[in-house]
């Protein structure tokens, strides 16, 4: 509540600093109102003038040569089909590319109000400064700037500008895609899409033979489960192996380590998939196992549903082991010796000492870790996907769904194999929503920010 | 207007990157990796025929036919202008606006010279949206002469493995395979689509006496420990027999060595005593012109894809990779009635129903109704009643495709 | 009385050792044998005359045979096109990305601004999004500016270090625990801000720029996924894993586990050479970035 009206305040303070700006200003900043920067210019501010300038100068001509076509077809998403001429083909309006450039022109149109409030700011500024008395900084202390007091902006521009062409302006065309008919029978450029409202919203939580709930909540509860095993087992038995090899008395404590860490510079999928087939029904594991008669029929290690998500943990156990032997390898050498010398002069046995000295620390020290290590496997696309491709499908799920497919892997195969690009956008809506608030209620969870609130 | 964009955006910085975008005068064809060299030179024989076309750029990329489909409907702009496909993904790219129809030229003599079943799966609604390649779509049994003596019937050939040690692989979670039982016991699934490749009605009789016979008897040879899942020789392994293609006839001969022997599918007793010939789908591979926005560009695709799909060339093909001809012509060729595989698929096709058309969804439910079996859900313990309501499920969700 | 006691001490001593021993060549052998098992894969001909090439129930070839290395270097696929791609990607990718996050992780350690925690919060929540959501946005995205199919090489780098800046975390911890008393004395000497940047803070940091980079240059080889989305058709532009896992995942290729092996161990060795160097800067990396998280 207090962040809206804190938000609620600062518009209005703003507006209300426009309108003053404006009724107090001389000509130069009244005419700024209008064409960017020519204040700042006609007080002899160059650098700063010429760039609000040329803001407004690019902003006019994408309008004009580009922003406007699309922008204007974004309520329809267009309208013109795809039609033939005799038998050469003409293509009518791409609906796809009306959504995306729409959806950039207006974050452009919100920019450049940013840059006139800015130029705006910068006018009451200067003649301010001019009323005190003071002298306008010098145009080469501006650009020089760029490289001390606002160094910040000059390293952040172009990761910034990628994050938000490459990262927002996608995630936030596929959000749209949520609400569109975009999919296999409405694709472009030979097909238009439209909006069609909270339509697939709809079908997600239809429950029944026609909608997605059930598979959707038993997809979810599995990315759950699977999260929490790959989390939490990696974590306890990577911690065991590194206390293995730190063990006093143990030699060649290297090489234990380098075997175990070169399993990580082994691409995944080239060994993952080497994996999946030493365990197939008709793959060596089973094999030897059948020749050694120790069983009559293989094991169905990938083919029975419960089995096969045993097994997928299992193998991320192998996966995950090393990466938490390294860290735990780290951090149980910078507990302090003392306490372990104290504890068995009171004559602790070692579980005792692990149970009350090293698992304290490590879970304070690593709690972050784990989150983001939970978060991590909840969106874990390359085990399921190089082991099982999230088989078994059944009968009993929805849209080829399969036993073991979480959440991202299922979206993966609605982009890639079933083009259902709308029903993945609000799957992949609900990933962010599941992670948000899991992250969310760990985050309260943690004892390091428990602890830290504690101590305030 | 896209590169003014680029330059607002990029300021310039990837300019050079831009000049690569493909040009109007490239034909890019998409082929298996194993005929990428025979169709180059197809393509050079076509431009000595033919001076009026030779100016375009000929590109030959390797892209199967299980991803030429999926890249096609992903982006047609960047997709090849002429591809092979499977004769399954023709409705999806139809309704996609990945296929430009046959030439009007052309049309007469793709009808006539090739068999009725490939002019059948070429057709969309009634208009004839592609070019037979291939007639040999189909499957049937690779043996080993030394484990199996007699392999007519399923029952004599899972015996046989099973003293053996040996394995018998069958893909039951494929759509493709699958119906070598349905379609053998009897039961139906046709699918009849309009001129733009939607689906407007599906015939089926899954969830009936017939189906259930078919479903029990896939549940039955999955309870065999001799059974593994599976359509693909070079992933075998202790293989004694295998239902496949002729695109493997090579890897089934290395792999068999002099034991090597072919056969139309077994028959099979079903669980109400009464034997049944196993069916399935006869399929062919079809080639495709992408539609065009240029005229000449068109004609000249339309050339090429008749070429690469005329009798000559398809014989030419079966020389060079073994690929089965649908061309009437080129089938009655002495070469080919002698080659042990399209003999025995040629036997078996009197057995099968020529595919048509299905969408994309009805290969992914079936693989959950095969994946239901192998996964233990489906087993031979299984009541009447379950089994009828996985079939129930399967065909109403077969129906609502056509919705 | 005492002496017994050490004694026993002692024995009890090397009986855990003894068990120690025995869980850690057991877990050796357990995580060793997947890749023993590819490497004599890759040694067993595809060729029918010297041994049968699909699958088998063996794991030691009957013949030797350096066939399925032969076949790579033949030239009868782009393996070597693939390969050297993929070296490329993977090398623009860890200098481009490494100074992307020094940066980021510069101006977010040691500057303070407006909207520093807000653009901080807002990154992190941009995290939790699926990665292959946007899959076909930014396929299409790149497709206009010619970055896609026969321009998807510098794509692939483009994309990947686009949004690089967001991965600041660890080496933004380890800016943090640099002194800042260092960078205040430099300033009174006069130096601005980028100056205590590169010569400074910069050469502190020798080990997170290796830890980023060797991180960087990693990602690429096990890459598929946006690779093939963004080169499909166009073989010249595949990775090695987009190239390669059509031998084994489409049924075109008969045959092709053996090569795939061999094309796998090759794939393997410039990243554990470089691993076995760099060990000691990744190990530090990670859990400098476990501590911080």
């Amino acid at each position: 509540m207090d962040v809206i009206r804190k938000f609620f305040r600062a518009v209005g303070e703003n507006i209300a600093s426009i309108g003053t700006t404006f009724a107090q200003g001389d000509a130069k900043t009244r005419l700024s109102y209008l064409i960017f920067g020519i204040g700042p210019l006609m007080r002899g501010q160059i650098v700063k003038g010429l760039a609000f300038l040329s803001c407004e100068a690019l902003f006019i001509w994408y309008m004009v040569s580009f922003g406007w076509t699309y922008l204007s077809k974004f309520s329809t998403l267009g309208t013109v089909e795809t039609h033939k001429e005799h038998r050469v083909t003409v293509y009518g309006d791409n609906s796809f590319l009306i959504l995306l450039f729409g959806l950039l022109t207006i974050v452009l149109i919100f920019l450049v109000i940013l840059v006139w409030r800015m130029n705006i700011e910068e006018n009451r500024y200067e003649e301010s400064l001019l009323k005190a008395g003071k002298k306008l900084p010098a145009n080469k202390s501006v650009l020089g700037s760029l490289l001390d007091g606002n160094f910040d902006k000059t390293l952040l521009a172009l990761p910034v500008l990628g994050i938000f062409l490459f990262t927002v302006l996608p995630i936030m065309f596929m959000i749209c895609v949520a609400f569109t008919n975009y999919d296999k029978n409405h694709q472009s450029p030979t097909n238009l899409f439209t909006w069609v409202g909270l339509d697939n919203f709809k079908q997600l939580f239809t429950f029944g033979s026609s909608g997605f709930g059930t598979t959707f909540l038993k997809v979810l509860a599995w990315t759950m489960v699977w999260a929490f095993f790959a989390t939490f087992l990696d974590y306890f038995l990577g911690m065991a192996v590194a206390i293995l090899i730190n063990k006093k008395g143990i030699k060649f404590k290297k090489l234990w380590r380098t075997i175990l860490v070169i399993t990580i510079a082994v691409p995944q999928f080239v060994s993952l998939l080497y994996v999946y087939k030493m365990f197939a029904n008709d793959g060596l594991v089973n094999g030897y196992l059948m020749k050694w008669g120790w069983i009559s029929s293989p094991i169905p290690f990938w083919t029975d549903p419960m089995l096969a998500r045993i097994t997928i943990i299992v193998v991320n156990i192998w996966i995950g082991i090393p990466y938490m032997m390294l860290i735990a390898t780290g951090l149980l050498m910078n507990i302090p010796e003392e306490l372990y010398e104290s504890a068995r002069i009171d004559g602790a046995t070692p579980f005792q000492m692990f149970r009350s000295i090293t698992l304290p620390y490590m879970l304070f020290v690593t709690g972050p870790f784990l989150l983001t290590q939970f978060t991590g496997n909840l969106n874990n696309f390359n085990v399921i996907y190089l082991l099982t491709k999230g088989q078994p499908q059944s009968m009993k799920m929805a849209e080829n769904a399969g036993q073991t497919d979480l959440l991202v892997t299922w979206l993966y195969k609605m982009t890639v194999t079933n083009t259902d690009y709308k029903m993945a956008a609000v799957i992949g809506i609900m990933v962010f929503l599941v992670v948000a608030v899991t992250s969310l209620i760990v985050y309260n969870m943690l004892p390091s920010v428990r602890d830290e609130g504690g101590f305030q | 207007m896209k590169k003014k964009l680029a330059v607002v955006l990029m300021a310039g910085a990837l300019a050079a990157a831009m000049g690569m975008s493909a040009y109007a005068d490239e034909i890019k064809v998409w082929v298996a990796d194993n005929v990428v060299g025979f169709t180059e030179e197809q393509i050079e024989a076509f431009k000595e025929a033919n001076p009026d076309f030779a100016g375009y750029d000929y590109l030959v990329e390797p892209v199967g036919e299980g991803d030429a489909a999926g890249n096609m409907i992903t982006d047609v702009e960047a997709g090849a202008d002429i591809f092979v496909f499977a004769q399954d993904q023709i409705a999806r790219l139809v309704s996609a606006g990945a296929l430009e129809e046959v030439a009007p030229d052309n049309e007469e003599a793709v009808k006539t010279e090739n068999d009725a079943g490939a002019v059948a799966a070429a057709t969309v609604g009634d208009i004839l949206y592609a070019y037979p390649l291939t007639s040999d779509n189909g499957y049937f049994l690779y043996y080993d002469k030394s484990v199996i003596s007699d392999p007519s019937t399923l029952e004599g050939i899972l015996a046989a493995c099973e003293e053996a040690g040996k394995n018998f692989y069958m893909e039951i979670n494929s759509g493709w395979y699958q119906t070598a039982f349905f379609f053998g016991t009897g039961a139906e699934l046709t699918y009849e689509t309009d001129d733009d490749g939607n689906f407007t009605a599906c015939n089926t009789s899954y969830a009936s006496d017939a189906g259930l016979l078919a479903l029990r008897e896939i549940v039955e040879l999955k309870a065999s420990p001799s059974f593994q899942n599976g359509s693909a020789v070079g992933e075998a392994t202790n293989c004694a027999a295998i239902v496949d293609g002729t695109w493997d006839s090579g890897a089934a001969q290395d792999l068999f060595g002099d034991n090597y022997a072919c056969a139309k599918l077994p028959t099979f007793e079903g669980s109400d005593g009464k034997q049944y010939q196993m069916s399935g789908f006869g399929g062919f591979k079809l080639l495709g012109v992408k539609p065009q926005e240029d005229e000449d560009k068109l004609m000249a695709c339309d050339a090429l894809a008749a070429w690469l799909s005329s009798g000559d060339v398809q014989l030419a093909r079966f020389d060079a990779v073994g690929w089965g001809p649908s061309n009437l012509e080129a089938q009655k060729s002495d070469a080919i009635q002698a080659d042990a595989a399209l003999s025995a698929l040629a036997e078996q096709l009197q057995y099968t129903i020529p595919q048509g058309q299905y969408p994309g969804e009805y290969w992914t439910l079936a693989t959950s109704l095969g994946d239901s079996v192998i996964s233990g859900e489906l087993t031979v313990d299984s009541s009447d009643d379950e089994l009828m309501d996985a079939l129930t499920k399967f065909q109403d969700t077969c129906i609502s495709y056509a919705e | 009385m005492e002496k017994q006691q050490t004694g026993s001490m002692k024995r009890n001593k090397m009986i855990g050792n003894a068990f120690a021993y025995a869980a850690l060549i057991l877990i050796s052998i357990i995580w060793l044998f997947p890749f023993f098992g590819l490497i004599m894969q890759s040694f067993r001909s595809y060729d029918p005359k010297v041994e049968y090439g699909g699958m088998v129930d063996y794991i030691i070839p009957k013949h030797f045979s350096l066939d399925n290395y032969r076949f790579l270097f033949s030239g009868e696929t782009n393996y070597l096109r693939w390969y050297g791609n993929t070296l490329i990607i993977a090398f623009c990718v860890a200098i481009l990305q490494t100074i992307i996050i020094l940066c980021v992780s510069y101006a977010l350690s040691r500057m303070r601004f407006k909207g520093r925690t807000l653009l901080m919060r807002f990154w992190l929540v941009l995290g939790m999004f699926p990665g292959f959501l946007t899959l076909i946005c930014l396929y299409f995205l790149l497709k206009q500016f010619g970055l896609t199919q026969a321009g998807a090489i510098p794509g692939l780098i483009l994309v990947s270090v686009a949004s690089s800046g967001m991965g600041y975390y660890v080496c933004k911890g380890y800016f943090d625990t640099i002194p800042a008393a260092l960078d205040e004395a430099a300033m009174i000497d006069g130096a601005s801000r980028a100056k205590i940047f590169l010569i400074l803070t910069v050469p502190l940091s020798k080990p997170i720029i290796i830890y980023t980079a060797l991180v960087a240059f990693m990602a690429p080889w096990c890459d598929f996924v946006m690779a093939s989305y963004i080169a499909f058709g166009y073989d010249k532009s595949y990775n090695v894993a987009v190239g390669m896992q059509r031998w084994v995942w489409t049924n075109d290729y008969q045959g092709y586990f053996t090569r795939f092996c061999a094309g796998g161990i090759l794939v393997a060795v410039p990243v554990t050479i470089l691993f076995m160097f760099l060990q000691k800067y990744y190990v530090e990396g990670v859990t400098g970035g476990a501590v911080k998280g």
